[in-house]
């Protein structure tokens, strides 16, 4: 008997005991928002059930660890947000052609919206592009049911499955039944040579039409929605207009029309790669206008588009391509509600619009209210090590004339662009500054001696990640260049994972700890600095040595996040000596202090005692008022 | 049954752990239920919201304009950054202490007081406090999250009462400062408790009066 008990969790968390239920043996990732927490759980039940979890240094050295374990027919998991797979693609594209064995689950976790990514990219379309079956779970039951959907599809298939989650499914908490999971063990074939397992373009000749030829298989299998539980539903409408949707979509449709239940069929999609044609085609055989409702790429509208020209369908399709639903952007009620209308309007369609609740306040009459965009947290080391850059960089400046330009990257960091900072001037991808930087030194405005150096910013785990591929690529072709590492001691943007410099696992365990300026010296980097990032003076003092210091310079910054430890005191401003000249608050933009028009600064609750601002107060008048315990 | 609330703070004011509690406590009713949390690169100081959707069937987290029963606002100005999502019938629960950005981010004057008006004109059922200030006569400016789910409880405004909240907050608080919320808990209660009963309300001045 199988035992089940009903719990909230995230979607992410119930991904990881759908995983885990599955029979997981093996699983590796990289922390990225949203897909983060599914690896933080695996990591956290692992010894519980058997199972070995790792963070790995970035998404392709994961793909490639699942893979090895996945060769030696291991049930494993790789887990990255969109952008990683990314970095990940170079395997996998190789990989869909050789396939598996035991079974290999990529969860891929997308960012509509975007809310914490650099782009908006649709995984489904990479599914389509590598040939990997994608599965599209709508709510945190489904990603656990689907979880097991995956693997078992993975292990029959022997392909790579990806489950793609968009954030409202990933980070988004719900009532779930999970059942009782039996430990997995370490019981497997182990790897046995074979041919197969090698990719050379022979081999890549003979399976091409296997991989094709799977891809009519899946898509059947997919279509056959009666007789097995794929997640797709077709529900019959009494008009001739159909709905099709895939993802977190599906709901904000049941949502939108649910005063009109009965009127429209609606085709809920959750097998959305390859595309289940034939049950799509049975469901457009009803009607004559259909309306497709999802996020991000017109994915699944394409697909439609294609099979009602193929099979010369008289069937009209309102979407993203023609103006009715928005291409960018997270989707909700709302919006839905909008296409639908606008659909509705341009086929004359005899059905009521759909109709809106009516806000007490419309968002148009709000009066204006306080911008608050993100910024460093109360107490950030990062504040100070990027005030001191700006310092360091006008001092040179008064002293030659030449200017700099500071190439930030992506992690907590990223967030040195906000005002008055404003110490972001390029960023672009993981590793990407360091490389920039180098970049921007073998232009000719640099060469004519116009820019003092280029600076890069970099994290400690973005360092493991991607900049050592990078500085050591620097250092090869005499890059003039500083790099800045913050050294915050874990992986902070995502919720404080380990990484290599740490000397922890992902289960706890103790590691060697790579330390980062050895890293460096390795590469190397004649002039390495390690420094505490607390003191303002020496991290200008070092910043201005880096920057002046003739070829590739490094120094790394070491400080503790504060979302990780405790505040050591909180800071007042003495109202005798303050002269309200706001410098504390002008120059720093830190969200504990603030000022009023009149009156001078005051510093609130979230005060972590950090000193910077009494650091640079010009009067002396701020002060430690207490040291917490 | 369906029931939209929605929780509206500053990033570190508590907001998830909120919206878990209420998720909690609506499961344990026997209900669905959909929530939908910031979390990430926003979190770091900016405007976060949670969406916590109760109810009898399964739906998308993200609750429609116009929809919510409820607004918890931690903080003044984010509760009114969200009115849109308040339905006609709704109520608004709101936090008077507020967290005024830096200035660096070139505002205008931000005047707390304005904005409690501006909530208070639009429904008639917002019930304002210094939640904070309430959470730190109680030992620490940490439960204000806390004392805001009591108040809504003990005004009536949530679908379980208070022991059916307070239940899940026993489960879920760590034992160390078990006793810290209780208190807190417990006096935001009280302050509440005559708010919507006028009769009660008077005694409450009375006594103020008294001291």
């Amino acid at each position: 008997m199988i035992l089940t008990s009903k719990r909230i969790l995230m979607g992410n968390e119930a991904i990881a005991f759908g995983a885990m239920k599955a029979g997981l043996q093996v699983a590796s990732g990289y922390p990225g928002t949203p897909s983060t927490e599914v690896m933080e759980t695996i990591a956290s039940h692992a010894s519980k059930y058997g199972i070995y979890a790792e963070w790995a240094t970035n998404e392709k050295v994961a793909l490639e660890t699942a893979v090895g374990a996945a060769y030696s027919g291991a049930n494993t998991l790789v887990t990255m947000k969109q952008v990683g797979l990314n970095v990940a693609s170079d395997p996998l594209m190789s990989l869909s052609y050789i396939g598996v064995k035991g079974s290999l689950v990529i969860l891929v976790s997308d960012d509509p919206g975007p809310h914490s990514s650099q782009t908006e990219q649709d995984t489904r379309a990479f599914g389509h592009f590598s040939n990997i079956p994608v599965l599209d779970p709508s709510t945190p039951q489904e990603a656990y049911d689907m979880a097991k959907l995956a693997f078992r599809l993975s292990h029959e298939m022997e392909i790579p499955v990806i489950l793609r989650t968009t954030t409202r499914v990933s980070h988004g908490c719900a009532d779930v039944v999970t059942e009782d999971i039996e430990p997995a063990g370490r019981d497997i074939e182990g790897y046995v040579k074979e041919p197969r397992w090698t990719i050379f373009p022979k081999l890549t000749a003979q399976r091409h039409p296997w991989l094709e030829d799977l891809q009519i298989r899946i898509s059947d299998r997919f279509s056959d929605h009666f007789s097995e539980n794929t997640f797709n539903s077709i529900s019959k409408g009494n008009s001739k207009i159909g709905i099709a949707s895939s993802g977190v979509s599906s709901l904000y449709t049941n949502e939108a029309t649910n005063k009109q239940t009965g009127t429209f069929s609606h085709f809920k999609l959750a097998t959305v790669h390859p595309f289940p044609e034939k049950a799509a085609l049975e469901f457009l055989s009803d009607i004559t206008d259909l309306i497709v409702i999802e996020e991000l790429d017109p994915y699944l509208e394409e697909q439609f588009l294609q099979l009602i020209g193929r099979h010369h369908l008289d069937v009209n399709v309102y979407g993203k391509k023609n103006g009715h639903f928005p291409v960018s952007g997270e989707y909700d009620v709302d919006v839905v509600i909008e296409g639908v209308n606008s659909s509705l309007q341009s086929m004359n369609a005899e059905v009521p619009l759909l109709t809106h609740s009516t806000p007490v306040v419309a968002r148009e009459n709000i009066p204006s209210l306080p911008v608050r965009p993100p910024t460093f947290c109360a107490g950030c080391m990062h504040r100070t090590v990027f005030y001191a850059f700006k310092k360091a960089a006008a001092k040179l400046k008064k002293e030659n004339g030449k200017g700099t330009v500071f190439s930030g990257d992506i992690g907590c960091y990223t967030l040195g662009n906000a005002q008055p900072l404003n110490m972001v001037d390029t960023c672009l991808c993981m590793g990407a500054g360091i490389s920039m930087a180098a970049g921007l030194s073998h232009t000719q405005q640099y060469q004519e001696g116009n820019y003092a150096k280029q600076v890069a910013f970099i994290g400690d785990s973005t360092f493991f990640h991607s900049g050592i591929a990078a500085m050591i690529s620097a250092v090869y072709n005499n890059a003039d260049i500083t790099l800045a590492v913050l050294d915050n001691r874990t992986t902070a943007m995502t919720g404080h994972q380990p990484h290599p410099g740490i000397g922890l696992t992902a289960m706890g365990n103790p590691t060697k700890a790579i330390d980062i300026a050895e890293v460096l010296r390795s590469c190397g980097v004649d002039l390495v600095e390690t420094i505490e990032a607390d003191d303002l003076g020496k991290c200008i003092e070092t910043a201005k040595m880096a920057i002046e210091y003739e070829g590739p310079s490094a120094v790394v910054f070491k400080g503790k996040c504060v979302g990780i430890t405790k505040a050591t005191g909180q800071y007042v401003i003495d109202e005798e000596k303050c002269t309200g000249c706001n410098f504390c608050v002008s120059q720093l933009g830190c969200p504990a202090i603030f000022s009023m028009s009149s009156g001078i600064p005051q510093i609130q609750d979230n005060c972590t005692g950090c000193s910077l601002c009494a650091q640079v107060c010009p009067s002396d008048a701020i002060d430690l008022r207490e040291v917490l315990q | 049954m369906k029931f939209d609330i929605l929780i509206a703070g500053v990033g570190g004011q508590g907001v998830v752990l909120a919206s878990r509690l209420l998720a909690t406590a609506a499961i344990d009713a026997g209900y669905h239920v959909a929530t939908a949390e910031t979390i990430g690169m926003a979190q770091r100081e900016g405007s976060v919201t949670s969406h916590v959707r109760i109810g009898d069937e399964v739906c998308g987290s993200l609750i429609p304009a116009g929809n919510a029963d409820l607004i918890i606002g931690l903080e003044p100005a984010e509760a009114a950054r969200n009115i849109h999502f308040l339905s006609k019938d709704g109520s608004i629960v709101v936090n008077e202490h507020a967290v005024i950005p830096s200035a660096s981010a070139n505002n205008a004057e931000y005047i707390p007081e304005h904005v409690i008006e501006f909530l208070k004109e639009n429904c008639q059922e917002t019930i304002n406090v210094d939640f904070t200030q309430l959470a730190k006569e109680a030992g620490t400016y940490r439960a204000t999250n806390v004392a805001m789910l009591a108040a809504a409880a003990g005004a009536d405004l949530l679908p379980f009462n208070p022991e059916e909240l307070w239940s899940v907050l026993e489960k879920m608080v760590p034992e160390k400062y078990r006793e810290l919320n209780r208190k807190a808990f417990d006096m935001s209660l009280e302050r509440v408790s005559g708010m919507k009963d006028p009769e009660k309300q008077e005694q409450v001045q009375v006594q103020a009066m008294d001291t």
